[in-house]
């Protein structure tokens, strides 16, 4: 019995509203309702980045809100994935090009799973959530395996540079 | 024997709290018509923190978690193993006041808003839970819960509205709804616990299910010398309480206070005037 497996079954999920129109807000609380109950899968809706695992962000990030993306994300302990809610996050949607806003989540932090639709369909909302379960345990796979640095050691003088040892950062 | 079997569920008390937290989300759900999540998510959630990365705010804030839900487990054997009920009082608030510690040792506003209130709800439940004990000692000549155990009748029939009392303010102590203020999930979301992460969520939120063993053995000692009537006196407080957290609105902490101080204290004072008029005639 390992650990890590129960990270599967209490995922909990904190919500973003980075300037969205609250449609796909709407349908993120409808799962949690009587009908849909997302809290079966032992999800819940925490509003605190320190103790959950999963980000969901819906609206297109607005320029005023982006510092506040970042710095929830930041603030979430790894392993974490994020889920971006509804047309609008995962490409900006209606508000693309527009002056206040940028196209979408992943101009700022990395995204795991997009959710499409205008809103999103609270089946689709869970379905996304479920394909990130997964992702967030195979990150935990990866977190727990050991890392090769990649490069030689370089030293200056007597010491280590550690910054030349350090692996690259892999891109997903 | 009996010895023995209190101190194995000293022992438990955690696992034994993790079942009825686990119940408790259960049974809320039901009542609200959904599945709810299975009874051993509380443990799925724990071993998943334990799991997670840690982020300290500062080792102090750190401590004062884990020493909370170690100075709460302390009290729950003393109340348990028949120790002084004002004792156990004050072990309880004793370890609310570390987390009260904790809450003001960082910088977060929202911290600072939990344990501003969680110190107001101290006020308004330590007052009742001293005159219930003072009662207690006007029937039993004696501040040792051991003492209760072997009164022989059961205390709900002499004091009936000490356990009015008690119901009453095991709302605030437990954190329900209506009188949820010092946590409050969507205002300030969780107060106190909310900078503490990974493990030592973990200590914060064991210490969760330890006060509710700690609040259902404080009501199971109303039918202490008859344990169906204190296992069904417990049922109805759980049921009681999970109905009332599903069916109202959260209060202000005022309103909180006003209904502490001219309800619920003027119930306990009345039952501790009755209980003392007994007395003496």
């Amino acid at each position: 019995m390992k650990l890590n497996s129960f990270r599967r079954k209490s995922p909990w999920i904190l919500h973003y509203n980075a300037g969205s129109c609250n449609g796909c807000d709407i349908e993120l609380l409808a799962c949690l309702a009587p009908k849909y109950d997302i809290e079966r899968f032992g999800m819940i809706n925490t509003g605190n980045p320190k103790q959950s695992d999963i980000l969901l962000v819906t609206g297109p990030v607005t320029k005023r809100s982006r510092e506040r993306l970042v710095e929830i994300y930041a603030q979430m302990p790894e392993p974490k994935v994020v889920v971006s809610c509804g047309a609008c996050a995962c490409t900006g949607g209606v508000f693309r090009g527009m002056y206040n806003c940028e196209g979408g989540v992943d101009q700022y932090i990395p995204v795991d799973v997009y959710v499409c639709g205008c809103g999103s369909r609270p089946e689709q909302i869970i379905d996304g959530v479920v394909q990130a379960l997964a992702i967030l345990e195979k990150k935990t796979k990866e977190l727990e395996g050991s890392v090769k640095l990649n490069r030689n050691v370089v030293t200056e003088g007597a010491q280590v540079n550690r910054r030349e040892v350090a692996a690259e950062i892999k891109t997903i | 024997m009996d010895l023995i079997i209190k101190i194995i569920f000293v022992i438990l008390a955690p696992v034994i709290g993790g079942f009825v937290y686990g119940a408790e989300r259960i049974v809320r759900a039901r009542m609200q018509r959904r599945i709810g999540p299975p009874l051993l998510q509380p443990f799925y959630d724990v071993l998943k923190l334990a799991d997670k990365r840690k982020m300290i705010v500062h080792s102090t804030h750190a401590f004062l978690g884990l020493v909370h839900c170690l100075s709460l487990w302390f009290a729950l054997a003393v109340l348990v193993l028949g120790g002084d009920l004002i004792l156990v009082i004050f072990l309880h608030l004793l370890s609310t006041a570390l987390l009260i510690l904790a809450g003001y040792s960082t910088r977060s506003i929202f911290s600072h808003l939990g344990a501003n209130r969680t110190a107001i709800s101290i006020l308004t439940y330590e007052p009742i839970l001293i005159l219930i004990a003072v009662s207690v000692f006007m029937q039993t000549g004696s501040f040792e819960t051991s003492s209760i155990f072997s009164y022989g009748q059961p205390l709900l029939l002499k004091l009936p509205l000490a356990f009015v009392a008690l119901l009453l303010i095991l709302p605030i102590k437990l954190k329900k709804s209506p009188f949820d203020v010092a946590e409050a999930h969507q205002e300030v979301t969780g107060g106190v616990e909310l900078e503490f992460s990974g493990i030592f969520y973990e200590a914060v939120y064991t210490a969760k299910w330890l006060d509710e063993i700690f609040c259902y053995t404080l009501v199971y000692l109303f039918g202490a010398s008859n344990p169906a009537l204190g296992l069904s006196l417990v049922l109805f407080a759980f049921l009681f309480l999970n109905a009332l957290d599903n069916s109202s609105a959260r209060v202000s902490y005022k309103q909180m206070l006003r209904f502490s101080l001219t309800v619920a204290l003027p119930v306990a004072f009345i039952n501790l005037l009755l209980s003392i008029l007994q007395h003496v005639v």
